[in-house]
């Protein structure tokens, strides 16, 4: 039996193409348990779908990702059991419609779990808690506003007791006086040890919460190190022009 | 000086309400109104046909239409599925039953089931068996046109976020994207049940006894024997009686459809 790997995530040598438009051009990355790192980076340099290819939703071309030592890139690994553990957070939440907050939360629970009705629900309302929104349980998404859905999307994917989280520009398509709600919450799944990788634009939140900054760049890593020292003092010319575009 | 553009509009309405009024004219002058009233609007024939053209003959059509609807419904939800699969033999089969069964007039359909199958197979099938296949069959290929845009009508984040919650893609289809989708199609869904209501009078041509009649065939004969047109009348009105709420629904329906985007 192979040694059970020291980190939660495990990228080596990913490839992955879109036809002939190659998207990802080797990475190489970890997370260890309990760390949040931050992924920045220009559009198109390939952050969503490094995201999606660690839970495969996007198949990788090449390369293997390991979810807490078992490789997921295998044939035979168990996608759906995978998928369940690695909770994702989208920039435009994807919550389901035409379900109140409550199903939202407990339709997975329900099917993939099998979670009895009366568990679930009680989950959910914890859940619900945790982001600060008890008094919505029976709204329907459509009367939320955007910061409320991030975070009631927030609660669902925490409802299957993620192994960690992970976050595509949550905060994206949010009127700015809505951002800080979103962000608060993933503060404190960090300061709970929650594992997080976290593509995102805002830099204060990765200044303050990462333990980690990853820069990636058309489709490979330039640098990564603590946000104090990437976001700061860069080492690399191109990371030091990506943080004058945005500042 | 040349006519303005609305002003020409106006005159050319005027114009056309002259024509209108001077041929509605003629026709009621040149009309036999007692002819008219005695083929068209006999009361006491009309009056001989309650309750059964009620009881008996909107009866069956209701019936007929829901059979035809409930089959066609769950055969083209299937075929919908068939032709969104990532398997080719499905794909293939579905877009061919759709294309056949879209191309050829109903009325060949219902032949078919009723008198090609019975022949070919040595076999009778019950009569509601006959009806619900001939038209079913028919508003199965249309209604899976209809269902697969509603299904590809749903945001592709929806299939990913079920996904993302470790839900299989048969899981995700049935508690996430079917029931969307179903939901954007209410309004195109309806208007194939009006079009089924009125395909329902193709259905004559199975043969009928009379408790098995839809309405037209129950007016049509009526009409024969009695030699007057005032069933005809009557069941166009009962028609309209179910038709037009249902048309009015669609456009409620459409209405809220645009208002919720
Ligand atoms: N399904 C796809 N098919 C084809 N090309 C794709 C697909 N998904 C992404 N791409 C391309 O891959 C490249 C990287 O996309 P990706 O979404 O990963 O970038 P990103 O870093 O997340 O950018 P952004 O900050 O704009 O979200 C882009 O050029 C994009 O057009
Ligand atoms: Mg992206």
């Amino acid at each position: 039996m192979e040694q059970a790997s020291a980190y939660a995530i495990e990228v080596r040598e990913l490839h992955k193409s879109f036809g002939d438009l190659e998207v990802l051009k080797g990475i190489d990355f970890t997370v260890a348990p309990g760390e949040v790192v931050c992924v920045i980076g220009p559009s198109g340099s390939g952050k969503s779908t490094l995201l999606r290819c660690v839970n495969r939703l996007e198949e990788p071309t090449s390369g293997s990702i390991l979810i807490d030592g078992e490789d997921i890139t295998d044939p035979d690994a168990d996608v759906d059991g995978l998928r369940s553990r690695i909770g994702m957070v989208f920039q435009q939440f994807n919550l389901f419609p035409h379900l109140s907050v409550t199903r939202n939360l407990t339709l997975a629970q329900l099917r993939v779990r099998k979670r009895s009705k009366r568990e679930a629900i009680e989950v959910a309302h914890a859940n619900l808690e945790r982001v600060g929104l008890s008094d919505k349980l029976d709204a329907y998404p459509a009367h939320l506003s955007g910061g409320q859905q991030q975070r009631v999307a927030i609660a669902r994917a925490l409802s299957m007791d993620p192994d960690m989280m992970m976050f595509d520009e949550p905060t994206s398509a949010l009127d700015p006086e809505l951002v800080g709600e979103v962000l608060g919450v993933m503060r404190l799944l960090a300061t709970e040890g929650m594992t997080m990788m976290v593509v995102t634009h805002e830099m204060g939140f990765a200044k303050e919460v990462a333990d980690r900054v990853v820069f990636m760049d058309d489709g490979i890593v330039v640098e990564e190190s603590p946000p104090q020292q990437l976001l700061q003092d860069p080492r690399h010319e191109r990371t030091r022009r990506f943080l004058q575009l945005v500042n | 000086m040349a006519m303005r553009g609305r002003q020409r509009e106006r005159l050319f309405r005027a114009v056309m309400y002259v024509l209108f009024a001077a041929g509605f004219l003629a026709i009621v002058l040149v009309a036999d109104w007692t002819l008219i009233r005695r083929n068209f609007f006999n009361v006491d024939l009309a009056r001989e046909m309650f309750p059964d053209v009620l009881l008996i003959a909107a009866r069956n059509t209701i019936v007929y239409t829901f059979l035809a609807f409930s089959f066609g419904l769950v055969f083209g939800l299937l075929l919908a599925l068939m032709r969104l699969s990532t398997i080719k033999p499905y794909r293939w089969l579905a877009t061919t039953y759709i294309e056949i069964f879209r191309g050829l007039p109903a009325l060949l359909t219902i032949f078919l089931i009723g008198f090609g199958i019975p022949i070919a197979f040595q076999t009778r099938w019950h009569v509601l068996v006959n009806i619900t296949l001939g038209l079913g069959i028919v508003a199965a290929a249309y209604m899976a046109e209809t269902i697969r845009a509603g299904i590809e009508g749903v945001p592709k984040g929806q299939m990913e976020a079920a996904r993302s919650l470790g839900m299989s893609k048969t899981q995700a289809m049935a508690s996430v994207i079917i029931p969307q989708g179903f939901r954007l199609i209410i309004p195109p869904l309806t208007n194939e049940l009006v079009l089924l209501i009125k395909d329902t009078s193709l259905l004559f041509v199975l043969g009928t006894t009379p408790a098995t009649k839809e309405l037209l065939k129950f007016g049509r004969d009526l009409l024969n024997t009695r030699a007057n047109a005032t069933p005809l009348i009557v069941v166009g009105v009962v028609y309209l009686m179910i038709t037009i709420p249902l048309t009015q629904l669609v456009a409620v329906l459409e209405r809220r459809n645009a208002r919720a985007r």
